[in-house]
């Protein structure tokens, strides 16, 4: 599904140069479910960013199921995105101004679901998620476990190929953290692809392989299932 | 620590240029035009304040008690001299009255014949009362003997030039000649008496032989008290108007105006030789804007430091982890508002000077740089400065200083949720400001342009007015008409005693058999007078022509609305004897339709033309060009006229030009409230422009998200930007009533005006839209073409 060979990507300021990626090429097929793990700085989630088309790299080759997106501009990627990827951060990032069910339909809005569809498969999402009884409230009267929840449910509503989580569990307890690691399995197993980024040895356990970088590049890779 | 304060705020300035720059500039302009209306406003308030016995004198109004009640700043000649003797409180009193009526004075120097406009025949208690300073010569004494004259410095050199003036003559009107018996100083700008000649009052056929009648003359009383019982003295008027007339005769009632309501409380009344009246209605609208200008640049100084809150939110969180207390934040937040306001009041100060001579030229004043830095000026300065510091200073430095440190530090807390109902209201207030002042703007200029292109019962077009007053025989008025008749591009010329815009006398015309009675204007002039001024003739015929001396029979024209109030139909009246103090052998001879004779914010009057066998009363010649008024013609005339009437000045002036006059306070109204009124929209749009940013910048993690679950640019932009037009709706909401209420208002002021169409307000509305939309657009695309994983990077 995700073939990358030597991905470059620097940030310039004005008097230094960062490479946050350096040369680093793996690939992910369908239906894995791989974890990138490293120290702080290391370039996990400026691989993420492109891995989501929210960024462009500055070489290399990025083929997304066989088709080359490194060159893709906004309008292009914006389109890609909608379908095919979703989000779950670490700070969850819901809407507040928002309900919870308006925030699980917001991705549905925009590929341009009717809207008695949407509420269909909003309602079929949330209760997957068993946060229906939730739906009207507001982002700031759940709990960390409950948003990032609705965070996993609005990234899995437009039935997305890949998901992208940036440490899902950064910001839960260890009872949260599992039941949300757990909702990520299931939906594992239902086929979707994910890669997650994480400071989590617990939570990468979860994964089939394991890729750990340092300074940019890929220094090991360690296969469990 | 005040020093370091300084330090941050300072940079804080540097860093954030595009911010500061808007920022102070909004300020300035704010400033700078409140700063402006403020010198005006206190030009205007110091009228008269010169004068030692300021709040002694009193003007004698008159209130006439007919038909359409007016008031007049003119009381018969009379009055004067029973002012001091029959009030006990009236320690002196005074008459004047402007050479020729309100025209001008022929002055005769050697072989130089000069034209006056400023020659008054004045009682000697005028210049004692107003503390008129001679700087050579006598004073007051010498009015009290006939053929002297006193003039003003710039006069005497005018007059003179470098010679000692004392003891020369010269002659006024070819009529009189006079002895210049003194100098005083030039009267200043805000004086609503200005002399340049003066003459003895006591010269005059009306200070020989006073009458009750004729209400020409402008008259003055100076009181002991400057708190007199002003009740007690309007009952002994009058009983003096009483004493000496009957009560069926009486037509008026009289009242004393104190000499500081003059200038800007007379602009309603008729009949005044004083120049330069000002209006109390002027000022207040000034003033109404000068407020809501600086409030919009204030508004906006408060959006636009609430749009760096969240920087500065981060801020206080540093600094209250590191010790600093509210107090001290309160301070920082006060002494960087200070430092921004100080700037911004500098560039205003330098804006209003450089703004000054337009201003100026708008206003119709000569307001000096130099006033901008005298004692009201600054204190107005500091204390605006300090107001302006304390209300836009006060939402960051009391709101912002009030966080917690954790609430403050953490990075997506909805810090100004709060407050966002209020800074929206702000938006709403400042926008409905704007709007009424656009709304404003078109129905000046819709008034100004319904009053120029209506239609007035005459046409004021192609005709110009001689002035004659100086050429007192028949023959020499004769002669110029013929000569001027000769000349290939005129088509009619007629001798008059006025016309429609110049004053004419004021009559009584009485209902037929009966005592009731109405203002009426009376004009002697030729018979071809209906033709030259293009009059629609309703019944009978134009006026006969001129009778010879002794020949009692008067012929009259009277206009619809004197037809009206006499009770006839255009035919019957034709034949019938009519009573306009004009004799008692006086008949009408034909019927003409109403006519706009003076200003449109006047319904029109009685008018009536005669031709009474009074040969010297003829003050003008007003001469009907066929296409258009050619400057050569006009010089040719000058020199025909010089050969006619050597002794006399040649002066003309063009009717339509006279009528453009009449609308200069509005005209001046118009500009002010353009340019202020444009000031203000740019000042609302930096506003704006500065919230729309803070708002991105507040959204900027919603906007992320919405983006990476597939929201487009457009409909990012789209999100943003409805937020503003909501805004905006509302503010019509508010804006139009009022609007609409404010401009109804002034428009009542004239008796003939538009009704506001609705169109005003769709313009007003797509105009505010369009400036929202660009203003707003800018901030919401840049908001949505930024990469989102900016603004959802975790911490």
């Amino acid at each position: 599904m995700i073939q990358i060979k030597d991905l470059e990507k620097f940030y310039k300021t004005e008097e230094v140069q960062t490479i946050a990626l350096n040369k680093l090429s793996f690939d992910v097929k369908e239906g894995e479910f791989v974890a990138i793990m490293g120290p702080s700085g290391c370039g996990k989630s400026t691989l993420l960013n492109i891995l989501g088309l929210l960024d462009d790299p500055d070489g290399g080759s990025f083929m997304f199921n066989g088709t080359e997106v490194a060159g893709y501009n906004e309008r292009k990627r914006s389109e890609l995105r909608k379908h095919n990827i979703g989000f779950v951060f670490q700070s969850f990032n819901l809407i507040d101004e928002l309900t919870v069910f308006e925030n699980v339909e917001l991705p549905l809005i925009y590929t341009g679901v009717k809207p008695a569809e949407r509420k269909q498969q909003v309602e079929a999402v949330l209760e997957k998620m068993q946060i229906m009884h939730r739906r009207n409230h507001f982002p700031q009267q759940l709990s960390g476990g409950q948003q990032q929840r609705v965070a996993v449910a609005r990234a899995v509503v437009n039935k997305p190929k890949l998901i992208l989580a940036d440490e899902p569990t950064g910001n839960l307890d260890s009872t949260n953290g599992n039941e949300v690691m757990d909702l990520l399995i299931d939906l594992n197993e239902a086929g979707t692809t994910i890669i997650m980024v994480t400071h989590s040895e617990h939570d990468a356990k979860y994964s089939h392989r394991i890729i750990r970088m340092l300074d940019g590049q890929k220094v090991t890779e360690n296969i469990l299932a | 620590m005040i020093k370091n304060y300084f330090k941050i705020a300072w940079r804080s300035l540097k860093t954030n240029r595009l911010f500061s720059v808007i920022n102070i500039f909004g300020l300035s302009i704010g400033l700078a035009t409140t700063l402006l209306l403020f010198l005006f406003i206190l030009h205007e308030r110091s009228f008269d304040t010169m004068y030692g016995h300021k709040d002694k004198i009193f003007r004698v109004l008159l209130h006439t008690t007919e038909e359409g009640i007016e008031t007049w700043g003119q009381v018969p000649s009379a009055l004067g001299p029973e002012l001091t003797e029959h009030i006990p409180n009236a320690v002196k009193s005074g008459r004047i009255l402007q050479n020729g009526y309100g025209g001008n004075a022929f002055i005769k120097v050697r072989d130089k014949v000069l034209t006056e406009r400023l020659l008054f025949w004045v009682d000697p208690s005028i210049l004692e009362m107003f503390d008129v300073k001679m700087l050579s010569g006598i004073g007051a004494e010498a009015l009290n003997k006939p053929n002297n004259i006193l003039l003003s410095e710039s006069t005497a050199k005018r007059y003179f030039g470098s010679e000692n003036p004392l003891g020369k003559t010269l002659s006024v009107d070819n009529r009189n000649t006079f002895e210049v018996k003194g100098v005083f100083e030039d009267f200043p700008d805000n004086s609503s008496l200005n002399f340049n000649a003066v003459v003895p009052f006591m010269m005059r056929q009306e200070a020989k032989h006073p009458s009750w009648g004729n209400a020409s003359f402008e008259t003055f009383v100076m009181l002991n008290s400057d708190k007199p019982n002003l009740g007690a003295i309007e009952n002994k008027l009058q009983s003096i108007i009483d004493a000496n007339m009957d009560k069926e005769q009486q037509w008026y009632t009289f009242s004393l105006q104190p000499l500081k309501e003059i200038h800007l409380n007379s602009s309603a009344y008729s009949d005044s030789y004083l120049e330069n009246y000002g209006d109390i209605r002027q000022i207040k609208n000034l003033t109404a804007l000068a407020i809501i200008i600086l409030i919009i640049a204030c508004i906006n100084y408060m959006n636009l430091i609430t749009a760096r809150s969240q920087k500065k939110a981060k801020d206080v969180g540093v600094n209250k982890t590191l010790g600093a207390s509210s107090k001290q934040l309160i301070l920082r937040f006060y002494v960087e508002t200070g430092l921004i306001t100080a700037i911004a009041m500098l560039l205003g100060g330098f804006f209003s000077i450089l703004i000054l001579p337009s201003f100026n030229k708008i206003v119709n004043r000569t307001l000096e740089v130099s006033s901008l830095f005298s004692l009201e000026i600054l204190s107005f300065l500091v204390l605006t400065w300090l107001v302006t510091t304390l209300i836009s200073g006060s939402y960051p430095a009391l709101y912002l200083s009030r966080f917690s440190p954790k609430e403050a530090l953490k990075p997506s807390s909805n810090k100004g949720i709060m407050t966002s109902f209020i800074r929206k209201g702000l938006v709403v207030v400042q926008f409905s400001a704007s709007v009424v002042l656009i709304v404003a703007v078109l129905v000046v200029r819709q008034q100004l342009e319904y009053i120029q292109n209506k239609n007035l019962g005459f046409n004021p077009e192609n005709v110009i007015a001689i002035s004659t007053t100086a050429i007192p025989d028949f023959a020499t008025n004769e002669a110029l008409v013929n000569a001027f008749e000769r000349r290939p591009n005129v088509s009619l010329v007629a001798m008059a005693q006025g016309f429609p815009t110049a004053s004419v006398s004021l009559n009584s015309i009485y209902k037929p058999n009966s005592d009731v009675g109405m203002s009426v204007n009376t004009n002697l002039a030729q018979h071809n007078i209906v033709d030259i001024l293009q009059l629609k003739l309703l019944a009978g015929q134009r006026l006969p022509e001129l009778k010879q001396n002794g020949d009692s029979l008067v012929e009259v024209l009277i206009n619809k609305t004197a037809l009206d109030f006499l009770g006839y139909t255009p035919e019957e009246a034709i034949g019938k004897k009519v009573d306009a103090q004009l004799g008692n052998n006086s008949y009408i001879c034909g019927v003409v339709d109403d006519f706009n004779f003076t200003s449109l914010h006047k319904p029109i009057g009685a008018y009536v033309f005669h031709n009474t066998a009074r040969k010297g009363n003829y003050n003008y010649l007003l001469v009907r060009f066929k296409n258009g008024v050619l400057m050569e013609t006009v010089s040719e005339f000058e020199n025909t006229f010089k050969d006619i009437a050597p002794n006399s000045a040649f002066e003309y002036s063009f009717i339509d030009k006279n009528l453009e006059f009449f609308y200069q306070k509005e005209k001046q109204m118009a500009n002010v409230s353009l340019l202020f009124s444009v000031l203000a929209v740019i000042v609302a749009c930096l506003g704006l422009f500065a919230l729309a940013a803070f708002m991105a910048e507040q959204r900027q993690k919603e906007i992320g998200v919405r983006k990476v679950f597939g929201a487009s640019v457009p409909k990012i932009v789209q999100l943003l930007s409805l937020d503003f037009m909501k805004l905006i709706l509302i503010s019509f909401v508010i804006s139009f009533p009022l609007a609409f209420y404010i401009m109804n208002n002034w428009l009542q002021d004239f008796a003939y005006h538009i009704n506001i169409r609705w169109s005003v307000f769709a313009i007003a509305s797509t105009l505010s839209l369009i400036i929202t939309f660009f203003t707003v657009g800018y901030q919401a695309i840049k908001a949505a073409v930024a990469n989102p994983i900016k603004s959802l990077r975790t911490e």
